[in-house]
């Protein structure tokens, strides 16, 4: 049986007055490159606006001058019932945005969990449900080490999968869970041991082909039965149409220039793990 | 060879990272032993595991490690041990390590520094600066010990390392085997002489440890054609053998019975007495040889090859010969002067004897140890020579089938 995902109705979301690409922590960051300041606050009014439309309920945490990369809430850390675990950032560029995610999630009455100094884990950017498992990924923005912490802090059954590509630097980036038992996937981001992993959780999945990844498809937001994706290629386009999916592409161009779509741009704030 | 120990926790089944840690230890062209595994009942339940990491080199150890803990497996931190004074001579520290004859390294300074030459039941001591680990680390028995010495105390830091059982078919399988006495004994010599080849092929001492029945079964001349044609390197021995040999040199006799005839000589029984004496008159074993007065057997041999010995005393030695040392303690100090490259031990018909060395000797050195008795090749490995092979033969057949093997086909 095939069940609607039981998250993915409430986000929380930052707006990009600040945004721009202030330095270069991934490959698709290129420092001569001028995001639209304009541009990008309608990309993301836009994409507010879908979410709703969708009948999902969008929160809004306010924008720091010195954190462009705030904009993308994926990353503030993992939400797991009324706990919030926030991430610990790999690089200085982004480590102090989490006392900003700290603060707004602690007036939103989340208990904060933290992760021990030394292990890097970027949030949900790098931590996704699929089905009772969390899966997480390591190498380039989270540690392997970080896994086993968020076992014992979510008690989650955590599937370990290491990222191979580096212009997938996320899990986000390769993996969107759709309902019970699909999902969008870009196995070319794995290892070959994380492959099998993925191959035993979903038992039908949606292969993106390498040029389909790339244009960050498996970077989309699920919302019922709405998928909210940054770009939707006829193939990919028909197979989720039929499996009952309508989808709906928001232009999210700007933030591509700072490699992050439509999920980087949201955080799930009701999702319990195990559930 | 350097080897770390590294712990791996999480969901590592289900997520194939212990299979893949595997793999990669593997693929570096290392070895590992798993320690430990402690797998989660559930699927919600974590599992751990310890491994133990080993690599040619340490830098080869110290990369694969790095590649290591990219996928959470982390080395285990291993504080230093404690290192005491000494502040008695002769007294070692309260609670000082214990120690086995199996490879032993003690983490000092960070390191693991390695034990030079292990010997069971003494303490370790330490030479060097404490923060570097760039010191030398020695089993010292407790006689030897002297006010200042640094001694490793408690077993915190110290890894033992259990003999290694190469992987696939041992090439000397009947090690395997504690006793055998319903073993085909042609096939334990021939093995037995080609360990002896290949140790000596590699530069390792052959150590020949002799009872007096070596010399009442009539295999002194084997064993003596051994020492000549340069197949023992150390011997030793007590009071007993060596004045048999001699005994059966100078009167034809072991303790008054011909070892040509096997029939008792008259007067025999005071025969060995006689040749004690006579060699206490011209002041060793060496100067009755130069004196002409002995002229074979295994003693002979040793002092025309410079082949060093030594004879050990009891309270029971008739005499003794003037090389026996009658201090027990000196004496063990001679044998552990004697033991560092030995890489064969052959325990002739010797219980005492097999037993004292068979305490100085590191668990590598492959020990034989032929008796007729089964019981002194189980009471060795009792005391902690697990590595001692026991033959249950006739010493004397046992010689010649090795004179035979070493030199007849040489």
């Amino acid at each position: 049986m095939t069940a609607p995902l039981g998250w993915g109705r409430r986000y929380l979301m930052c707006p990009p007055r600040y945004f721009r690409v202030a330095y270069q922590i991934n490959p698709w960051m290129v420092e001569e490159v001028v995001a639209d300041a304009g541009r990008a606050q309608e990309q993301w009014d836009n994409l507010v606006a879908t979410l709703r439309a969708a009948g999902a309920m969008v929160e809004v945490q306010p924008p720091e001058e010195d954190w462009p990369d705030l904009v993308f809430t994926a990353n503030a850390g993992i939400v797991n019932g009324s706990q919030f675990v926030p991430a610990r950032f790999r690089h200085p560029e982004r480590q102090g945005e989490t006392a900003h995610d700290v603060a707004w999630f602690t007036q939103a009455g989340f208990d904060v969990t933290e992760l021990p100094i030394g292990v890097c884990q970027e949030g949900a950017g790098d931590a996704l449900p699929v089905g009772d498992a969390l899966v997480a990924a390591y190498r380039f923005r989270s540690d392997a080490a970080s896994h086993a912490y968020l076992s014992h802090v979510t008690g989650a059954a955590v599937r370990s999968i290491e990222l191979v590509d580096e212009r997938f630097y996320h899990l986000d980036l390769t993996l969107c869970p759709l309902d019970s038992r699909r999902a969008i996937v870009a196995p070319l981001g794995w290892d070959r041991y994380g492959c099998a992993v993925m191959e035993a959780l979903i038992p039908e999945p949606l292969v993106l082909e390498p040029e389909e990844a790339m244009r960050f498809c498996a970077n989309s937001v699920v919302v019922g039965s709405t998928v909210v994706m940054p770009a939707c290629p006829p193939r990919v386009g028909r197979q989720l149409e039929a499996w009952g999916f309508d989808v709906a592409v928001c232009d999210v161009s700007e933030f591509l220039k700072a490699g992050g779509g439509c999920r980087c741009l949201t955080l799930a704030l009701d999702v319990t793990l195990g559930s | 060879m350097a080897s770390e120990v590294v712990e791996i926790e999480g969901h590592i089944i289900d997520s194939l990272i212990l299979a893949k840690v595997m793999d990669l230890i593997l693929a570096a062209g290392a070895d590992y032993r798993v320690l430990d595994v402690e797998i989660g009942k559930t699927n919600l339940d974590m599992s751990r595991a310890r491994l133990e990491v080993s690599t040619p080199d340490a830098d080869a150890l110290q990369s694969l490690l790095d590649e290591l803990q990219v996928h959470g497996a982390n080395r285990v931190i291993t504080a230093d041990a404690e290192l005491v004074a000494a502040d008695t001579d002769g007294v070692l520290p309260v609670g000082f390590y214990s120690t086995t004859n199996l490879p032993t390294s003690v983490r000092i300074g960070g390191r693991w520094v390695e034990v030079m030459q292990p010997e069971m039941d003494c303490g370790l001591v330490y030479e060097g600066f404490i923060y570097d680990g760039e010191g030398r680390l020695t089993a010292a028995p407790m006689h030897r010990i002297r006010i200042g010495d640094l001694v490793v105390v408690g077993t915190e830091g110290v890894r033992v390392s259990p003999p290694s059982r190469p992987r696939g078919a041992h090439p000397f399988e009947f090690m395997n085997s504690d006793v055998s006495s319903e073993k085909p004994k042609a096939l334990l010599v021939r093995r037995v002489a080609e360990r002896i080849r290949r140790a000596k092929a590699s530069g390792a001492k052959v150590l020949a440890v002799c009872g007096p029945a070596v010399i009442h079964t009539g295999a002194g001349p084997s064993v003596a054609a051994l020492v000549r044609e340069g197949w023992i390197d150390v011997l030793f021995a007590g009071n007993g053998f060596a004045t048999h040999d001699l005994e059966s040199n100078v009167m034809g006799t072991s303790l008054g019975v011909s070892v040509h005839e096997g029939t008792a000589a008259e007067g025999g029984h005071s025969n060995h007495l006689r040749v004690i004496n006579e060699i206490r008159r011209y002041g060793s074993i060496s100067a009755a040889v130069d004196a002409g007065y002995i002229d074979g057997g295994v003693m002979y041999e040793c002092v025309r090859r410079g082949v060093p010995f030594v004879l050990g005393g009891s309270v029971r030695d008739d005499g003794p010969l003037p090389d026996v040392y009658t201090d027990v303690v000196q004496a063990a100090d001679a044998m552990r002067y004697l033991v560092p490259g030995v890489g064969v031990a052959l325990m002739l018909a010797s219980t005492l004897h097999a037993i004292a060395t068979g305490n100085l000797l590191p668990a590598g050195v492959e020990t034989f140890c032929v008796d007729i008795n089964p019981a002194v090749a189980t009471k060795l490995a009792d005391r902690g020579s697990h590595q001692a092979l026991g033959i249950v033969t006739d010493v004397g057949l046992f010689t010649s089938g090795l004179v035979e093997q070493l030199i007849a086909t040489a």
